[in-house]
C-alpha cells in the first residue's frame, strides 16, 4: 500500500510538473516534452492504482498499454507537424 | 446493431482502401457516406421501433469488456453525422475553390466520420478517451490540409487537444480506481459524493470543455476553424466540437452525484452566458469572414452549455430537448454558413468582410445561404434555431426569478443578429460591388444553400420532432 501511495504521489507530481511546464514554455518541442511528462504522470497514477489489489488489476494494465500506443502515435504526428512548421518558417526567412 | 456497425465500418473501410491504394478519388467516399447514411437511418428506425440495443464487443461482457450502446438519440446522431458528411462531401467534390478535390481530405474525412460514430456508440469512459484522441488527431490532420500557413494553428490545436485528453484520462483513472468499472450504465448506479469522485469529474469536465471549446477554454477554436479549408471548417464546427459535448452531457446527467451536478450546472450556465457574450462580441469586431463564423460557433456553443447547465441546475427534463435541438440546428446552419463564407471568400479573393460589399449582386445564392443560415443562428421563426431557443426560453419566462437567464439569452440573440446583419447589410450595398476574381460557381453556391434549407425545414416537423426527442432523452 505504501509503495502504491508513493507511486501515486509521484504520478500526480509528474502530471502537475508537465502542466506547469506546458503553461510556462513556448518552444514547440519543449511543449511536446511537457505533454509527454503529463502523460507519464497519468500512466504512473494508473499503474499505482492497479497494484493495490492482488492479483494486479489487468484492465488497468490494458488501459495503460492502449494509452501508451495513443501517446506514441500522437507524439510522432506532433513531431512531424513541428518539423514541417520549422521547415516552412526557415524557408520563408531565407527568402529575400 | 448490425446496421449501426455498418454505418461505422463503411467510412472506415473506404478510408483505409483509399490510403492503401494511394487513391484520392471522391467517388468512393461519397458512396460510402451515402451507404453509411442509409445504414444509420435503418439503425434509427430499428432502435425507435424495438428500443435500446447493446452489443458486447468480442463477446466480452462488462466490467472486463466494452459495450456499444445504440439509443434513439445516438441513432439520431448517426444519421446527423452521415448527413452532414454527405452534404459537405458534395461541396468538397464539386467546388473549384474547396482546396479539397483529390487531396487527403477524402480518407481523413472517412476516418473522422468513423471516429464520431464510434464516439456516439460508445458507452465506456476509456473508449471515449480513445475516440476523443482519434477525433483530435484526424481533426488536426484535416486542418493542415490548408497548407503551411495553417501549421501553427494546427500545432496549437494538437497540443491543447492532447492536454485535454490527459485531463480526461487522469479523471477516468481516478474513477476506475475508486469504483472498478468503466461502463457508464454500471457506474451510474455506484457513484457516491466523495472527494475522489468530485476531483475525477472536475478533471474530466475541464478536459472535455477544452476539447469542445466551451468558454473560457475556447481560444484555440477561431484560428483552427478559420484557417482550415472550407469543407473542413464546416465539419469541425458542425460535428467535432459536439463529440465532447455529448460525453459531458452523459457524464453529468448519468454519473455525477445530484448535489454536485446542481452546483456544476450553475457554473456551466454562467460560462454559457459568458460564451454567448464574448463570442458574440468578438464576432461583431473581427475583420475576417471565416473568423466571424468561427466566433459565432463559440457563441452558439454557449447556448448549448447554458441548456446543459440549467438542466442540471433545475433538473428540468425538457431542457435535454433544447440542448439536442441546438446541436442539430447549429450543425446544419453552420455547415451552410461556412460553405457560403468560404466560397465567397475564394471567389471574391479576400478574407476580409469588407470584400463582401455587393455580394447579393455578384454571388446571390451564396449570400442567401449565409443569410438564411444566419437567421437560424439568430433564432428567427420558423427555423430549427428558433425551436431550440423557444424550448430554452419557456422555463426561463415561467418565473420572474429566472429572468436573468432569459435576459442573457436575449442579449445573445441581439449579438448574433448584429454579426449576421453586419455581413448582410454590407452585401446589399450594391453601389460599388467587389469584382469577383473568378466566375462565381453556381453549383457550389447551391450546395452551400441545402443545409440552410434543411434547418428551416426542421420547423415543418417541429411538433413531432419535439415530442419524439422528449421521449428519447429521458
Amino acid at each position: 500500500m505504501t509503495q502504491s501511495l508513493l507511486f501515486l504521489v509521484v504520478g500526480v507530481c509528474l502530471w502537475v510538473i508537465g502542466l506547469y511546464g506546458l503553461l510556462r514554455v513556448r518552444h514547440v518541442i519543449r511543449r511536446l516534452i511537457a505533454v509527454n511528462i503529463m502523460g507519464g504522470g497519468a500512466f504512473t497514477v494508473m499503474v499505482a492504482i492497479a497494484v493495490r489489489t492482488d492479483p494486479v488489476d489487468p484492465v488497468f494494465q490494458a488501459l495503460v498499454v492502449t494509452g501508451l500506443v495513443v501517446a506514441v502515435s500522437a507524439t510522432a504526428f506532433a513531431l512531424r507537424l513541428a518539423s514541417a512548421e520549422a521547415h516552412c518558417t526557415r524557408r520563408r526567412e531565407s527568402r529575400p | 446493431m448490425t446496421l449501426a456497425l455498418m454505418s461505422l465500418l463503411l467510412p472506415l473501410a473506404s478510408a483505409l482502401v483509399l490510403l492503401v491504394l494511394r487513391a484520392r478519388s471522391p467517388v468512393l467516399m461519397i458512396l460510402a457516406t451515402l451507404g453509411s447514411l442509409i445504414a444509420a437511418a435503418g439503425a434509427l428506425y430499428q432502435v425507435v421501433d424495438g428500443g435500446e440495443q447493446l452489443l458486447a464487443l468480442g463477446g466480452w461482457e462488462p466490467p472486463l469488456g466494452i459495450r456499444f450502446r445504440l439509443t434513439p438519440l445516438s441513432g439520431l446522431l448517426l444519421v446527423f453525422t452521415a448527413l452532414i458528411h454527405l452534404l459537405v462531401a458534395f461541396y468538397a467534390a464539386a467546388s473549384r475553390h474547396s482546396q479539397t478535390r483529390h487531396t487527403d481530405y477524402w480518407p481523413l474525412s472517412g476516418l473522422l466520420h468513423a471516429s464520431l460514430v464510434a464516439l456516439w456508440l460508445s458507452n465506456d469512459l476509456f473508449n471515449w478517451y480513445v475516440t476523443l484522441e482519434l477525433l483530435g488527431l484526424v481533426a488536426v490532420a484535416l486542418v493542415t490540409l490548408a497548407g503551411p500557413k495553417a501549421y501553427r494553428a494546427a500545432m496549437r490545436y494538437l497540443i491543447l487537444s492532447l492536454v485535454a485528453s490527459l485531463f480526461y484520462l487522469l479523471g477516468v483513472a481516478l474513477l476506475y480506481g475508486r469504483y472498478g468499472v468503466l461502463d457508464v450504465a454500471l457506474l451510474a448506479s455506484l457513484t457516491e459524493a466523495d472527494a475522489t469522485t468530485h476531483t475525477a469529474l472536475l478533471l474530466m469536465t475541464l478536459g472535455l470543455m477544452l476539447k469542445a471549446a466551451l468558454w473560457p477554454l475556447h481560444l484555440w477554436l477561431p484560428p483552427a476553424h478559420a484557417g482550415a479549408p472550407t469543407a473542413v471548417s464546416a465539419l469541425l464546427s458542425a460535428l467535432v466540437v459536439k463529440g465532447p459535448l455529448f460525453i459531458l452531457w452523459l457524464i453529468w446527467s448519468e454519473i455525477a452525484p445530484p448535489a454536485l451536478a446542481r452546483d456544476m450546472g450553475f457554473i456551466m450556465a454562467l460560462a454559457g452566458v459568458a460564451a454567448l457574450l464574448s463570442g458574440g462580441w468578438s464576432a461583431m469586431r473581427t475583420p475576417y469572414i471565416k473568423t466571424l463564423v468561427a466566433y459565432s460557433t463559440v457563441a452558439q456553443l454557449g447556448y448549448a452549455l447554458m441548456a446543459l447547465g440549467l438542466l442540471l441546475y433545475w433538473e428540468l427534463p425538457e431542457l435535454h430537448v433544447a440542448l439536442w435541438l441546438f446541436v442539430l440546428s447549429h450543425g446544419l446552419a453552420k455547415v451552410s454558413m461556412f460553405l457560403a463564407a468560404g466560397e465567397m471568400q475564394a471567389t471574391l479573393g479576400s478574407k476580409r468582410i469588407s470584400a463582401l460589399t455587393g455580394a447579393t449582386q455578384t454571388m446571390p445564392v451564396a449570400m442567401f445561404a449565409f443569410a438564411v443560415a444566419g437567421g437560424s443562428l439568430i433564432g428567427l421563426p420558423p427555423s430549427g434555431g428558433f425551436l431550440a431557443k423557444w424550448l430554452l426560453l419557456q422555463p426561463l419566462f415561467a418565473e420572474p426569478a429566472n429572468w436573468f437567464w432569459a435576459f442573457a439569452v436575449l442579449l445573445g440573440t441581439l449579438a448574433s443578429a448584429v454579426y449576421v446583419f453586419r455581413v448582410v447589410a454590407l452585401a446589399f450595398d450594391r453601389a460599388k460591388p467587389t469584382r469577383p476574381d473568378f466566375d462565381p460557381h453556381v453549383l457550389a453556391q447551391w450546395l452551400a444553400l441545402i443545409p440552410a434549407l434543411l434547418v428551416w425545414g426542421m420547423a415543418l416537423v417541429s411538433q413531432p420532432l419535439i415530442l419524439w426527442l422528449t421521449g428519447v432523452t429521458h
